[in-house]
């Protein structure tokens, strides 16, 4: 009887030993799309956003090409989810785990060169292409007097409206952005749409987003008011500027849209190509697939003006070239790559944006003069206003997506932005005021 | 005699070690990173704070809310879900045809893993008219229901995620409480019957008595398990609407994650040890349960 | 003829009682089932109310998308790959730290033994923190041991192992003692064959757990190649496109194997349970 029992459990055990080995092996196997490495290639490491769908795709076949094209550099990509993204690249700085190259978000530069992360590239950057990019980008890639990343795309926001919907009301359409609505009309704007819609609701904010989208869509808000997220002469200051009495009128228009249920929850990011609403505050990804269902009827507005003229956002992903890359001008390679003419459309075609070299927005058919996405140009141009320069900026960010969500649902405006303001100033002088350590 | 006790100390080295790098040392590191001002990728230097962390995460709105969060959330889920499989596992121990298909179903939510669960209901939960739970109640209450945003309604939110969280645990406490049940002599039952003991007289004096080592230990995990309420937090509400469900763990963990302050993150979760430490206790004395040393 | 007219009705009322329950138990799940059969532009609709979720088109399209879209046999893999190795290295040592506390006599034994119990009211989520930082130290971040190797070691487990051997009675034991067999031996011989529903109650509970462990992968892992089950659903469900027929099809892939090894196996379990110290 024992030795039936013993007999069993032996068996157990080798089958389970067996099968922990099969495991591996398919682990083994099945894991790692690294490409073969082909002798004296050199080999540069790239971390790139997971974002929309388009994009990844067109990164993942840019990669290809460029490794096919030519013999000296080999890329090898690994896309990261959006959604923890600065916190996996601080945690990859402190284990010495960054790649060569990494994209990120244009804001974040800031607290990364602050912390030494990134190269400064320029004397890598070839004068043809500084000449042909954008002065956005330029600017979006500077800090404390050194260059250290470039961008392939710039930003656009605005509302995508259903032409259609609004002819319903009468509304009219702004054809310039010193033509944009005022925050008045806005509101009257949407109440009468509300009186035809069935469930009020009339305006898509793309609450479903979460992270960056709050700061990056709401506080262009906050500045067309007149008022900021914090003082830009010394960047040491929120209070006073994020709690200004500007400030707080902006943020309680927007909580009045939210109490009178205006607003869609958008669960399936469907309500502006169903016709549940007629307008739709969001940026250059979702231009393709707004064009795809509304057709003919989609035409672009500028965002309301609250006192102070339309504003809207910008800045974007870019690239950078980190610290400690073993060979710099390989990874430049890739990125002088990334901003040939056809490549640069080839991006911003697959997400709306904005095309980053004068050279591709004159050979885009949507970002050409009058064409459909030249209100993204002008705003670039005219009324974009960047984020805070700051390497306060990741808990500016997550601070004031807080406090947006805390007013969407009620709270005292005054008293959320006053806390918002102290935790940021708490934060800057937790940190020495961010001052220049190198 | 000596040779044997070696051996039993090498037969449990292994997990020993294993308890002490991964478990006690990282605690007692969280309880010496809570006096610094550790930040994740700075790069000024570290500090020794004293007892600032604890002072700010103290008088902090949104760390005071967690707690009470987490306090409402146990009290709630705790007899309430003991309640429920309690009489769950009566209903399962009937001797009815195919009763064993019906225990399988009260389990099947118990395989889910809490993202999951959190990734379905908040389909249940979607608000207006579209949304399953909405729609239920909608038709049950012939069109008097007005549809609501649960997970977006500050008075709301927090039972929404009660109701879930019921839902995915009661299965593995009916599953125990069953198991207590059917160990339960029947000798026992049938004496009580003799003396003319109604069914909820044999429920009360039979049943309750014997279950109760099994009833506070399952009591006993439930809480624990209450206090670490985090993925469907993390997943459906972000602890809004408001701070209405947010959660210890949760102000943990964008502590240290979005703000990148790893030292509060630790003094946070040093707070939230202590806690359940000193709810451990006051359980403990209240069952008067002999521990086995 | 009245008492069977009572037993009948009695009857009736119990399996409406337990049909209820199952509905409520089992509604969402069979929302997830049959939304994920859905096109993706219906679900949200069609899935709030009972006519509407049982008709319409159904097809498996959304499956084909998932694996379309992400590299979900991955995913599958690390899960399956993680949990096994962890439960399994998890009742060697543990059982065999449960048998030492029971059954042997050392110096220090019950000091220790009172440790490891306060041990067990820590929580994962306590040491949290400090064990990323760790873990980004020794650079192991994105890599399997991370996910597998803190976990081996549990005090539950060594509790509930500590309390089955206490409860077999020594005859056995003490007769491998008098043939001369040692701690280890008696262990491996006599104690595990014995002790099945332990390790299967264990093994279950163990599984359960770190199948379904969401915060730390979410912490330590950012590439794909790592990542475990349930934090790529939650990436997935807030990956643009969100189309919610996918979204269910990936849950329903995720939780099958479970579930069809609890229906397999749910004997051994229940058996398990009932003999282990929980009582």
């Amino acid at each position: 009887m024992d030795l039936r029992r013993a007999e069993s459990a032996r068996r157990l055990r080798t089958s389970t030993a067996l099968c922990l080995i099969y495991l591996v092996a398919l682990a083994g196997c099945g894991g790692g799309s690294r490409p073969p490495e082909i002798a004296d290639r050199t080999l540069v490491t790239v971390w790139m956003h997971s974002g929309q769908e388009p994009e990844r795709n067109t990164i993942v076949d840019q990669v290809n090409r460029f490794n096919e094209s030519q013999d000296e550099v080999e890329v090898s990509l690994t896309v990261i989810p959006e959604g923890s993204y600065n916190a996996q690249v601080q945690a990859a700085a402190l284990s010495n785990d960054l790649p060569d190259l990494l994209d990120f978000d244009g804001p974040f530069l800031y607290n990364y060169v602050w912390q030494g992360h990134l190269l400064p590239i320029d004397d890598l950057l070839p004068e043809e292409i500084r000449n042909d990019l954008l002065p956005s980008i330029l600017k979006q890639g500077s800090y404390r007097g050194n260059r250290y990343s470039i961008g392939t795309f710039d930003s656009g926001l605005c509302l995508y409206a259903n032409q259609s919907l609004l002819a319903e009301v009468g509304a009219r359409i702004p054809q310039t952005i010193d033509d944009a609505w005022t925050v008045e009309e806005f509101d009257s704007l949407l109440e009468a749409l509300a009186k035809k819609d069935q469930d009020h609701a009339v305006l898509d904010l793309k609450v479903n987003y979460t992270g960056e989208w709050y700061c990056y869509a709401f506080s262009p808000v906050v500045q067309s008011a007149g008022g900021d997220l914090i003082e830009r002469n010394t960047y040491q200051k929120a209070k006073g500027s994020l709690d200004s009495p500007e400030a707080i009128e902006a943020m309680k228009h927007i909580q009045a849209w939210f109490q009178k249920g205006y607003v869609d929850p958008n669960l399936d990011d469907r309500s502006f190509i169903d016709g549940r609403v007629a307008l739709s505050w969001s940026g250059h990804w979702d231009y393709n697939r707004y064009h795809e269902n509304i057709g003919d009827d989609l035409v672009l507005i500028p965002l309301p003006d609250f006192g102070e003229g339309s504003k809207t956002g910008m800045g974007s992903w870019n690239w950078s070239i980190t610290a400690k890359a073993q060979h710099p001008e390989a990874a430049m390679k890739f990125l002088e790559f990334l901003l040939e003419p056809d490549e640069v459309l080839a991006m911003a075609n697959a997400n709306g944006a904005v095309p980053a070299t004068r050279t591709a927005i004159a050979m885009s058919e949507k970002y050409k003069n009058d064409g459909p996405l030249d209100l993204f140009v002008r705003q670039l141009e005219k009324s974009a206003v960047p984020r805070p320069a700051t390497p306060a900026y990741p808990v500016i960010t997550t601070v004031f997506e807080r406090a947006f969500q805390q007013i969407r649902h009620g709270a005292d405006v005054q008293e959320t932005l006053s806390d918002a303001a102290r935790e940021i100033d708490q934060d800057i002088s937790d940190n020495q005021g961010y001052r220049n350590l190198r | 005699m000596r040779k044997n006790s070696i051996i039993a100390v090498f037969m449990a080295l292994p997990a020993l070690t294993g308890l002490t790098l991964f478990v006690a040392v990282p605690f007692l590191i969280a309880v010496f990173l809570s006096f610094t001002n550790l930040r994740l990728g700075s790069p000024l230097p570290t500090e020794w704070v004293g007892h600032q962390q604890f002072v700010r995460i103290l008088s902090d709105e949104s760390v005071l809310r967690a707690i009470l969060n987490n306090v409402v959330f146990a009290v709630s889920v705790v007899p309430i879900q003991t309640a429920l499989a309690l009489g769950l596992a009566l209903l399962a121990n009937q001797r009815l045809r195919g009763v064993t298909l019906f225990r399988t179903a009260f389990f099947m939510p118990v395989v889910f893993p809490m993202s999951l669960v959190a990734v379905v209901w908040s389909l249940i939960y979607a608000p207006g008219v579209d949304g399953a739970l909405n729609g239920l109640l909608h038709q049950m209450t012939l069109g008097a229901w007005a549809a609501k945003d649960f997970l977006h309604d500050p008075a709301l939110a927090l039972p929404a995620i009660i109701l879930m969280s019921i839902w995915q645990g009661v299965g593995l406490q009916m599953l125990i409480l069953l198991a207590g049940i059917q160990s339960i002599p029947d000798h026992l039952y049938e004496a009580a019957s003799i003396d003319g003991a109604t069914a909820w007289k044999q429920f009360w004096h039979v049943t309750l008595p014997q279950l109760r080592n099994t009833l506070i230990t399952t009591v006993f995990i439930t809480t624990i398990l209450a206090f670490r309420l985090f993925d469907q937090i993390y997943i459906l509400t972000q602890g809004g609407p408001n701070n209405a469900t947010t959660t210890i763990m949760f102000e943990a963990v964008t502590s240290t994650f979005r703000r990148q302050q790893v030292a509060r993150g630790a003094a946070i979760t040093v707070v939230f040890f202590l806690m359940v430490l000193g709810i451990t206790m006051v359980q403990r004395r209240l069952s008067q349960e002999v521990v086995d040393a | 003829m009245k008492r069977t007219f009572d037993r009948a009705l009695k009857t009736v009322l119990s399996y409406a009682v337990l049909g209820l329950c199952a509905a409520v138990m089992l509604g969402p799940v069979i929302l997830m089932l049959v939304g994920s059969l859905k096109p993706d532009e219906v679900v949200l609709k069609e899935t709030s109310s009972i006519v509407g979720l049982f008709t319409g088109k159904f097809s498996f399209e959304n499956y084909k998308d998932v694996f379309v879209r992400v590299d979900f046999g991955r995913f599958m893999l690390n899960s399956l790959f993680i949990t096994t190795a962890t439960v399994a290295l998890g009742l060697v040592i543990n059982s065999m730290a449960g048998y030492s506390f029971a059954r042997s006599s050392w110096r220090g034994r019950d000091s220790v033994f009172a440790l490891v119990l306060a041990l067990m009211i820590l929580p994962f989520e306590a040491i949290a923190v400090p064990l990323f930082y760790e873990a980004v130290l020794i650079n192991w971040r994105n890599s399997y041991q991370v996910q597998i190797v803190p976990f081996i070691a549990n005090a539950f487990s060594i509790y509930l192992f500590y309390s089955y051997f206490l409860s077999i009675p020594r005859e056995l034991e003490e007769a491998a003692e008098m043939d001369g067999a040692g701690p280890w031996r008696t262990f491996w011989t006599i104690v595990t064959p014995n002790a099945k529903p332990a390790f299967a109650a264990v093994a279950v509970i163990m599984a359960l757990m770190i199948w379904g462990s969401y915060l730390w992968p979410l912490m330590v892992t950012t590439e794909e190649t790592y990542r475990p089950l349930p934090v790529a659903i939650a990436e997935f469900y807030t990956l643009p496109p969100i189309n919610w027929g996918d979204i269910l099809a990936f849950g329903v892939m995720m939780v099958a194997p479970v579930m069809i090894a609890f229906l397999l196996f749910q004997s051994w379990f229940v058996r398990g349970l009932a003999s282990t110290g929980l009582k």
